[in-house]
C-alpha cells in the first residue's frame, strides 16, 4: 500500500503544534513541515548502500557473453547468448535479473565496470575492512580505524547539534563500513524496539522551564538535550505510522526476503523525513556472506541475484510513487570479485575487480568504463581499472555534497558521467 | 577567598557550603551521580547528614569489603569470558551496580575509555577482560603503573597495531599513540622522538596471543627522547612519559572532562595544581579525591553539565532504587545506544556529551527506561519503586510521587511538569494498571531532558 | 509409584460435561477428566519425602516455602488435609478455556457443595483484602445473571457457583456467554462443533486429561504462525519440517494423556494434512514394506539416543523448496563439503551413498584425570550412520573428515589457538581415527578450557560409520554396535523417529554443571545467588523424579502423530 505524502504527515503531526517550540525545532523538520504539498520530494540526498558479503562474481553477474575465455573458462558455470539478459551486444545480465534489466532499459541502473584497487586483498577480513575503512589499513592502527561512511556521518553531524544522520537496517552487528568516531548509528532490526510505548513518555515532555535554568538562562547543555527531547517527541509518531505502514503492506509490494523487508523499512525512514542520509543494510547474511559461491554457484549465486534484483525493484517503485526517487542513490559494493576459472566444484574462487550497481532517479544510467579483459588477467581475476576510493568521492563529492579530502585519503577525484 | 573559578586556588579548595551553596540534597545527590553512579535513599540522608567533605572520604577511602568482591567477580568475569557472548560485560554491568566501591568501576569504565581498546580488533573476550582487570586494579595507583601495566597486555599491542603483516618492529604510529594519544597529547612529540621511541618499545612480539620478550630483537643502542638521553627500554619510556609535565596536564584535563563537565574548558592556569598532583608518583586516587573535595566540582559549572553515558543512565536508574537487574540483557541494549562494552569507537574513547544524543537514541533511552521499570517483560520487574518508597516512608500515592522525584531529580523539576507527568500517566494508562503508578512515573522522570543530565 | 485412584462414588447432581456449555469458537479448551490420577506421582510419599528433605536441607526454595504456606493456610480453613480437599474439590474434573478475545475460564468440578462453597468465599476474601492492600477499593458486587449468582472483582475476576462446579473467569462478558449456553439449549456450543467432536473421538475415553486447539483460528496468532513456519535451520527442517507442514494446514490439534501402569502417556492427534505438504514429507516417510527404525543404541552413561528415518539425499535434493533464502549458512555448507569431499556433488555423490538410517546419542563423558575436568562439561554425542557401499565410499569419508580436521587446525592456528593432534587406535578389531588437544602445559588445579570436551574421532565399523565427539563413545558404540547389528525394534508402524532419555544420566549431567547453570541464571536475571542456587535446586529435584522418556514420532496416513511416555521414579 503506498502512502499520500500528504496524508502521512498529515497522520503525523497529529495534534502537536510544531510552532509551539518555536526556535527549537531543527530546521529540516520545520522545512518539512511547511512544505506539505503532495509530491513535492525531500531535497537532501539521501544514499543507501548495500553490502554483498562474500565475494560476487562479477562475470556472472554483468556476463561477457561473446567472449570466448569466459566460455572456456567455465565449463559448468557459463551463461550464453540464449539465457543471457543482453545489455548490448557484449554484455548481458545473469538470467535471474530481469528486474534490473528492466531498471536499465528505463535508464535508472549505472554499471561501473572493472572496480578494485591496487594489491588487492583475496582475504574476507582483510578485503572486507579495506572497502570498509578506504585507507587499506597500511599506517593506520586498529585502534584508529574508522569506516569511511562512519566518517561520512561523523561529517554530516555538527557538534553541539544532535542530528541523525545515518543508520544501518539489518539484523546482524553494523559492519565497520558505518562505524564513526563521535557520533552513534542505530542498528535498527525492527522500529518497535525504538518505540516506548508508556504513557508516561508522551506526555511528560513538556516545553516549560525546570528548577535549573540558572541566571543566564538555561545552561547550554540543557537546552540542547531538551530541544532534542522535543525532536525524539515529533520523530516518534511517524516512526509509528512507518511502522504501521510496514506491517500492513501488501505482500506484492515487496518480495518476502529478508532484503526487500529491510529496505522496506528503509524507504519507510526516507518517507518519515527524519534527516538521515546514509542508510547502510547488507546481504549475504554476515559471516562470510552467502555470495562467497566456491562450491555449487549455479543455483545458489542465481536465488542471490534474483533476491538482489527484485528487492531493489520493489525499492525503487515504492520510492518512485511518492516522487523520492530522485533524491535517493543505491549503491551496492562486495569485497572482492571471483576468478575467471572454475573451482572444480562448479564454483569459483576469491578474484579481484568486479562491478558496482548505482541505482537511481539521478544516475545517468548505463555502462561506466571498459569491461576488463579477459586474457590480461590479474592471478585468474579481471583487473581493475577504477579504485573504489573514486566511486566513494563520487557519491561523496557529486551526491552527499561532503567533502572527501577529510574522509578518503587524498588523490581520488570524482567519476564524470556517473550521475546525471 | 572570595569565590572565582577563574582562581586556581578556590577552584580546588574543599569545598565547604555557606548560604550562597548549601549542603543540600541536590550536591549531595551529585556527587553521588559522578563518583559512584548514583546514590539510593540512605546513602543520600547519610550524606547530608554527614556534610560533604566526610562523604567524600566515605566514597573514596578503599573498603575492606571491596578485595574480596573484586576477587569473586574476577573470576565470574574471567569464566564468563571464556565463551562467546555478552556474559563477561554483563558480570562487569552486575558489578558497577553492586560494588562497595562504585568510584572504583567509574574510574575503570574511565580507563576503559581513555585507551580505547577495542575487542573489534583483539577478537578476544578474555584478552579485554584481562586489560578491565588491569585498569581496575591499577587505577588508582600512580600513572606510570597503570601505564606499565597497560603496556604489557596483549590486547592493547594487537589494536595498536603490533603484529600485524609478520613485522617485528612496531611502527612509528604506535609509539606516536603510546606517547601522544597515551601521554603527552597531541603534537607534542616530533617525529625523531616518536622514533626512538619505536625503538625503545622494539622487542616485544605478541605470538599466540600473549606478548613476549624477545632480547635479539631489541635495540639497545642509546635513545633521545623528549631531550632526554639514554639506553631506554619500554619501562624507561614509560617513566619518562609519566613524569613528563604535559602528561599531568593531559590526565588532568581528561578527569575534568569526565568528572566536571562535558562543556567546560578549563585553563591551563586551572588545570594546574590538578597536573601536578597527577605527575610523577602522585596517586590518580590523590588527583581524583582532590577534584570531588573541589569547590569547582560543587559549583554551578559542574552541576548537571554532563551528558549520561548509556551505562550511567542505566545505573542512574537501577542504583538509586536499591535493586539490581539481569545485566546480559542490558548489556546489548547499551550497545544498541552506542556504549558497547569491550568495544570503545577508537582509541580515542567514547567521544561523550552530545554525541549519544540523536531522536532515535533519545527514543530508545526512553524505551530502555521503560523497560528497566517495567513490571514484565525483559527485565523481569525487579526495580520496584513503589517499594522502595514505601520502605522509606512514603507509602501513600502523592508520598510515593514526591519520593521518586526528590530521589531522581532532586526537585530539578517544576511542579507543572509533575502534575502533567501523573496525569497523562494515569489517563492513557491500559486497562490493567492502576493511576498513578510509581513504576510509570518513574520511567516518565527518567525520560526527562533533566535526568538526561548527570 | 503412582497413587492408583479409584474413581470416587456416585456423581452427584448430574453435570453435563462443561464443553457443553462453551462457545463452539473457542480456539482452546483444556479438560482433566481424572485430576487425582494425572497428578499421582506429585501425591506420593516419595515425593512428599523429597520436598521435604528439600526444605530441611536449607537450600529451601523460597517459592516453594511460600507454596507450603499457602497450602497450610487453606488446609486450615477448609478444616480438611489438602489430598482429600484436592480431590474433594477438583476430584471430578478440572477444565480450562480460551476464548477468541483471550478471556479464560477455569471450572472446578467437585465431590462436596459445601466445601466448592467454602473454596469460593476463600478465593473471594483473598481478592478483596488484596484489592484493599493496593488502595485500591474496586467494585466488589454481586450480580445475578440468568438466575444465577455471580461475584465479580474488578474487571478481571468473577465466580460463579453452579451446584458442584465452581467457574471462575477473567471477564464477564465470557462468563456471562457460558451462562446462557447453559441455560438454553441448542446453542452453538464447543460440544456440537465438528472440530471438536472429531477431536474428542480421536483422544478417546481413556485420556485422563486432553487439549484441544482449533488450529483454524489459532494460526493466524503471530506466535505460532512464526514458530511454525521454515526458519532455514537444517536440522529443525530435518527433523520437524514433516510435522510443521501438517501443522500448517490442519484444522484442528488434540493432545490426550494417559496414565498406565506407572507411566505418563501423552499423545498428539491431528486431522489429515493438506496434499502439498507432501513434499516436506518424502524424506522422512519410510516407504511401506519398508523395516522398522533400527532400535537406538545404547553405550554406558547415555543421556538420550535417538533413532530415525531420514533419507538426507532426498532432503538436500528439496533444498530449493525448504530453503529458498540462500543462507550464508547454507553456502559456507556447501563450500565446506565441495572442499571434503574433493569437488563430488554432495546431493549426487555423497548423500546417495549413505542409507536413510540415522541414530544420535548422547553421553556423559568422563574426563581423563590427568589432563582435567573442563569448567562447563559438554556431554559426548555421536552419530551413527550407514553406507550402502563401504568398501567404495568408506575411504573417501576418512579423507573428508580428515580434511575438516585439518581445515579446524589450520583456523585455529591463524587465530593462534591450538589444534587437534590425529591418531588411529584399534578397538576390538576395529581401526579408528580420533583428534585430541595436547594436555595444558601448567598442570594447576582447577578446570581446564572447554575445548578439552572434545576429541572428534571416526569409526567405520562394518557398513556403519560412527562420526563422535569423542574416541570414548566411538569406542562403546563399536562395542554397543557389535552387540545388536540390525537388529529390529518392536513393530510400531510407520514410526520415523524414535527418541530415548534416561533420567539419571540427564540428572547427573545438569548435576555437573551446576555452578555454570547457576552463575547464568544470576547474570541472566540479576538474582542472588542464594535464589538462583535454590531455583536450580528446584529445577534438579524435579528432574530427579524422572526415570525414562520415550518420544515417538510416526505417520499415520497423512497424519503426524507424537507420543511421549513417561515413567517416574
Amino acid at each position: 500500500m503506498h502512502i499520500n505524502r500528504r496524508d502521512f504527515f498529515k497522520e503525523a503531526a497529529g495534534a502537536t503544534s510544531l510552532l509551539a517550540f518555536g526556535s527549537s525545532v531543527p530546521a529540516f523538520l520545520a522545512r518539512s513541515a511547511a512544505a506539505m504539498e503532495p509530491g513535492q520530494p525531500s531535497r537532501e540526498p539521501v544514499l543507501v548502500v548495500i553490502q554483498l558479503s562474500g565475494g560476487n562474481d562479477g562475470l556472472n553477474t554483468v556476463v561477457p557473453y561473446q567472449d570466448d575465455a569466459y566460455h572456456r573458462s567455465r565449463p559448468t558455470l557459463r551463461i550464453g547468448s540464449e539465457q543471457v539478459l543482453k545489455l548490448d551486444s557484449a554484455l548481458g545480465l545473469h538470467p535471474a535479473m530481469p528486474a534490473f534489466r528492466k531498471l536499465y532499459q528505463e535508464g535508472r541502473l549505472s554499471i561501473i565496470q572493472g572496480v578494485g584497487y591496487p594489491r588487492s586483498s583475496r582475504d574476507h577480513d582483510a578485503a572486507m575492512e579495506d572497502w570498509h575503512t578506504g585507507v587499506l589499513r597500511e599506517g593506520v592502527p586498529p585502534g584508529a580505524r574508522s569506516g569511511w561512511l562512519g566518517r561520512a556521518i561523523d561529517a554530516a553531524c555538527d557538534p553541539g547539534k544532535t542530528d541523525l544522520r545515518g543508520v544501518f537496517v539489518g539484523e546482524i552487528k553494523a559492519p565497520f563500513s558505518v562505524h564513526t568516531e563521535r557520533v552513534v548509528v542505530p542498528s535498527i532490526k525492527s522500529l518497535e524496539e525504538w518505540l516506548p510505548t508508556g504513557a508516561a513518555w508522551s506526555d511528560s515532555i513538556l516545553p516549560h522551564g525546570s528548577g535549573l535554568a540558572s541566571s543566564s538562562g538555561v545552561p547550554h547543555l540543557l537546552a540542547a538535550v531538551r530541544s532534542a527531547t522535543a525532536n525524539a517527541r515529533l520523530v516518534q509518531p511517524r516512526l509509528v505510522l512507518a511502522n504501521q505502514h510496514l506491517r500492513n503492506q501488501k505482500s506484492a509490494a515487496y518480495p518476502p526476503f529478508p532484503l526487500a523487508q529491510n529496505l522496506a523499512m528503509v524507504a519507510q525512514l526516507i518517507r518519515s523525513d527524519l534527516g538521515i542520509r546514509i542508510y547502510f543494510v547488507e546481504f549475504g547474511g554476515g559471516g562470510i556472506g552467502g555470495f562467497d559461491t566456491h562450491a555449487n554457484q549455479a543455483a545458489n549465486h542465481g536465488a542471490l541475484l534474483r533476491e538482489l534484483a527484485e528487492s531493489t525493484s520493489a525499492f525503487v517503485d515504492d520510492l518512485n510513487h511518492d516522487r523520492l526517487l530522485d533524491s535517493v542513490l543505491v549503491m551496492t559494493f562486495s569485497e572482492f570479485g571471483r576468478t575467471l576459472t572454475e573451482s572444480g566444484r562448479r564454483g569459483t574462487n576469491h578474484g579481484a575487480a568486479a562491478p558496482i550497481f548505482m541505482v537511481g532517479g539521478r544516475v545517468k544510467g548505463g555502462l561506466w568504463g571498459a569491461h576488463p579483459s579477459l586474457t590480461d588477467l590479474d592471478a585468474d581475476a579481471p583487473k581493475f581499472h577504477t579504485d573504489f576510493r573514486r566511486v566513494y568521492a563520487t557519491v561523496l563529492e557529486r551526491w552527499l555534497n561532503l567533502k572527501s579530502e577529510k574522509i578518503l585519503p587524498p588523490g581520488f577525484s570524482p567519476l564524470d558521467g556517473v550521475l546525471a | 577567598m572570595k569565590p572565582d573559578l577563574n582562581d586556581p586556588a578556590w577552584a580546588w579548595a574543599p569545598f565547604q557550603p555557606d548560604a550562597a551553596r548549601p549542603w543540600d540534597l541536590r550536591l549531595a545527590a551529585h556527587l553521588y551521580r559522578r563518583a559512584a553512579f548514583g546514590g539510593n535513599w540512605p546513602e543520600l540522608q547519610r550524606a547530608l547528614s554527614e556534610g560533604p567533605q566526610a562523604t567524600v572520604d566515605r566514597i573514596v577511602r578503599p573498603t575492606p569489603e571491596a578485595a574480596d568482591f573484586n576477587r569473586l567477580y574476577d573470576d565470574y568475569e574471567n569464566a564468563a569470558a571464556a565463551s562467546a557472548g555478552y556474559g563477561s560485560q554483563a558480570w562487569w554491568l552486575r558489578r558497577m551496580i553492586e560494588s562497595p566501591q562504585p568510584l572504583q568501576e567509574q574510574m575503570t569504565l574511565f580507563w576503559h575509555s581513555y585507551f580505547g581498546i577495542s575487542n573489534v580488533h583483539v577478537k578476544n573476550n578474555a584478552s579485554l577482560c584481562r586489560h578491565t582487570h588491569v585498569l581496575r586494579q591499577r587505577g588508582m595507583g600512580s600513572f606510570e603503573a597503570l601505564l606499565d601495566a597497560v603496556l604489557a597486555q596483549p590486547a592493547v599491542w594487537i589494536c595498536l597495531g603490533a603484529g600485524a603483516d609478520g613485522k617485528r618492529r612496531v611502527s612509528d604510529n604506535f609509539a606516536r599513540i603510546v606517547m601522544e594519544q597515551y601521554a603527552l597529547g597531541p603534537g607534542r612529540c616530533s617525529d625523531s622522538d616518536v622514533h626512538e621511541g619505536t625503538r625503545a618499545l622494539s622487542g616485544w612480539i605478541v605470538t599466540q596471543g600473549e606478548l613476549r620478550f624477545v632480547p635479539g630483537e631489541y635495540d639497545a643502542t642509546p635513545k633521545k627522547i623528549l631531550g632526554q638521553e639514554g639506553d631506554f627500554d619500554r619501562k624507561a619510556l614509560v617513566r619518562i612519559l609519566a613524569n613528563h609535565p604535559a602528561t599531568g596536564h593531559r590526565l588532568a584535563q581528561k578527569l575534568v572532562r569526565w568528572f566536571i563537565s562535558d562543556t567546560t574548558k578549563p585553563s591551563d592556569s586551572l588545570l594546574a595544581p590538578l597536573a601536578k598532583q597527577l605527575t610523577g608518583d602522585g596517586s590518580m586516587a590523590k588527583g581524583v579525591e582532590m577534584l570531588l573535595r573541589s569547590n569547582l566540582f560543587f559549583s554551578a559549572e559542574a552541576y548537571r553539565q554532563k551528558v549520561r553515558s548509556p551505562v550511567e543512565l542505566a545505573l542512574g536508574i537501577i542504583r538509586p532504587l536499591e535493586g539490581r537487574t539481569g545485566t546480559v540483557r542490558l548489556a546489548a541494549d547499551l550497545a544498541g545506544l552506542g556504549q558497547e562494552l569491550y568495544e570503545p569507537p577508537t582509541i580515542q574513547g567514547w567521544a561523550g556529551g552530545l554525541a549519544w544524543i540523536n531522536p532515535l537514541t533519545t527514543l530508545g533511552r526512553a524505551k530502555l527506561a521503560e523497560a528497566l521499570l517495567a513490571e514484565s517483560g525483559a527485565y523481569e520487574g525487579k526495580l520496584d519503586p513503589a517499594a522502595v518508597a514505601k520502605r522509606h516512608g512514603r507509602a501513600t500515592t502523592d508520598g510515593g510521587r514526591q519520593f521518586l522525584v526528590e530521589l531522581y531529580l532532586q526537585g530539578d523539576l517544576e511542579a507543572e511538569a509533575l502534575g502533567a507527568l501523573s496525569a497523562g500517566a494515569s489517563a492513557t494508562g491500559s486497562v490493567n494498571t492502576r493511576a498513578a503508578n510509581p513504576r510509570q512515573i518513574a520511567a516518565g522522570l527518567a525520560s526527562l531532558p533533566e535526568f538526561q543530565l548527570a | 509409584m503412582l497413587l492408583l485412584v479409584v474413581a470416587f462414588s456416585i456423581h452427584g447432581e448430574d453435570l453435563p460435561p462443561v464443553s457443553q456449555w462453551i462457545p463452539a469458537d473457542a480456539p482452546i479448551m483444556v479438560e482433566v477428566s481424572e485430576p487425582m490420577a494425572l497428578l499421582g506421582p506429585l501425591l506420593s510419599p516419595e515425593f512428599g519425602k523429597s520436598v521435604t528433605t528439600e526444605l530441611e536441607n536449607g537450600k529451601a526454595n523460597l517459592k516453594l516455602q511460600e507454596f507450603q504456606g499457602v497450602v497450610a493456610a487453606v488446609e486450615l480453613q477448609l478444616g480438611t488435609n489438602w489430598r482429600t480437599a484436592l480431590s474433594r474439590l477438583a476430584g471430578k474434573g478440572v477444565s480450562f478455556c480460551v476464548d477468541p478475545s483471550g478471556a479464560t475460564l477455569l471450572a472446578v468440578d467437585g465431590e462436596d457443595e459445601k466445601l466448592l462453597s467454602k473454596l469460593n468465599d476463600i478465593i473471594w476474601q483473598f481478592a478483596s483484602s488484596g484489592a484493599d492492600q493496593q488502595n485500591q477499593p474496586e467494585t466488589a458486587a454481586s450480580p445475578n445473571y440468568r438466575g444465577v449468582k455471580t461475584w465479580k472483582l474488578g474487571t478481571n475476576e468473577v465466580h460463579a457457583l453452579l451446584g458442584s462446579r465452581l467457574v471462575v473467569g477473567n471477564r464477564t462478558s465470557f462468563l456471562n456467554k457460558v451462562l446462557d449456553l447453559r441455560a438454553e439449549a441448542g446453542g452453538k456450543t464447543l460440544a456440537s462443533s465438528a472440530l471438536f467432536k472429531a477431536a474428542r473421538e480421536a483422544v478417546g475415553k481413556e485420556a485422563v486429561a486432553s487439549v484441544f486447539l482449533n488450529l483454524q483460528t489459532l494460526r493466524a496468532a503471530p506466535g505460532l504462525k512464526k514458530a511454525l513456519e521454515e526458519d532455514g535451520n537444517p536440522v529443525t527442517a530435518l527433523l520437524l519440517s514433516d510435522t510443521k507442514a501438517a501443522l500448517r494446514s490442519a484444522s484442528w490439534f488434540a493432545l490426550g494423556v494417559y496414565v498406565s501402569d506407572d507411566k505418563l502417556i501423552l499423545k498428539t492427534y491431528t486431522d489429515g494434512a493438506a496434499p502439498e505438504s507432501a513434499k516436506w514429507s518424502s524424506f522422512s516417510t519410510p516407504p511401506e514394506a519398508s523395516a522398522d527404525l533400527l532400535p537406538p543404541l545404547k553405550v554406558p552413561g547415555t543421556i538420550a539416543s535417538l533413532s530415525l528415518y531420514r533419507d538426507l539425499h532426498s532432503f538436500y535434493a528439496a533444498k530449493n523448496t525448504l530453503f529458498p533464502e540462500r543462507t550464508s549458512g547454507l553456502i559456507f555448507f556447501e563450500n565446506m563439503m565441495g572442499i571434503f569431499f574433493s569437488g563430488i556433488d554432495l546431493t549426487e555423490g555423497v548423500l546417495s551413498e549413505v542409507r536413510p538410517d540415522v541414530r544420535v546419542v548422547v553421553a556423559k563423558q568422563q574426563y581423563d584425570p590427568a589432563v582435567g575436568t573442563p569448567a562447563t562439561q559438554i556431554p559426548a554425542f555421536a552419530a551413527v550412520l550407514r553406507l550402502k557401499d563401504s568398501q567404495r565410499f568408506g575411504e573417501t569419508v576418512e579423507e573428508a573428515w580428515q580434511k575438516a580436521i585439518g581445515l579446524a587446525n589450520f583456523t585455529r592456528g591463524q587465530q593462534a589457538l591450538p589444534g587437534l593432534i590425529i591418531d588411529k587406535a584399534n578397538q576390538d578389531g576395529v581401526k579408528y581415527t580420533f583428534s585430541y588437544y595436547r594436555p595444558p602445559a601448567d598442570k594447576s588445579p582447577g578446570t581446564i578450557d572447554a575445548r578439552y570436551n572434545y576429541r572428534p574421532s571416526l569409526a567405520r565399523p562394518g557398513d556403519c560409520v560412527i562420526l563422535s565427539s569423542t574416541d570414548a563413545l566411538a569406542r562403546d558404540l563399536i562395542d554397543a554396535l557389535k552387540k545388536a547389528p540390525t537388529a529390529q525394534a518392536k513393530a510400531s508402524s510407520a514410526v520415523n523417529s524414535l527418541m530415548e532419555i534416561e533420567g539419571s544420566a540427564l540428572s547427573a549431567i545438569l548435576e555437573a554443571n551446576r555452578e555454570p547453570m547457576v552463575r547464568k541464571n544470576m547474570v541472566d536475571k540479576g538474582d542472588s545467588r542464594e535464589k538462583a542456587e535454590s531455583d536450580i535446586q528446584m529445577l534438579l529435584v524435579a528432574l530427579g523424579h524422572l526415570d525414562h522418556a520415550t518420544l515417538t514420532l510416526r505417520r499415520d496416513a497423512s497424519r503426524p502423530q507424537a507420543q511421549l511416555e513417561i515413567r517416574f521414579k
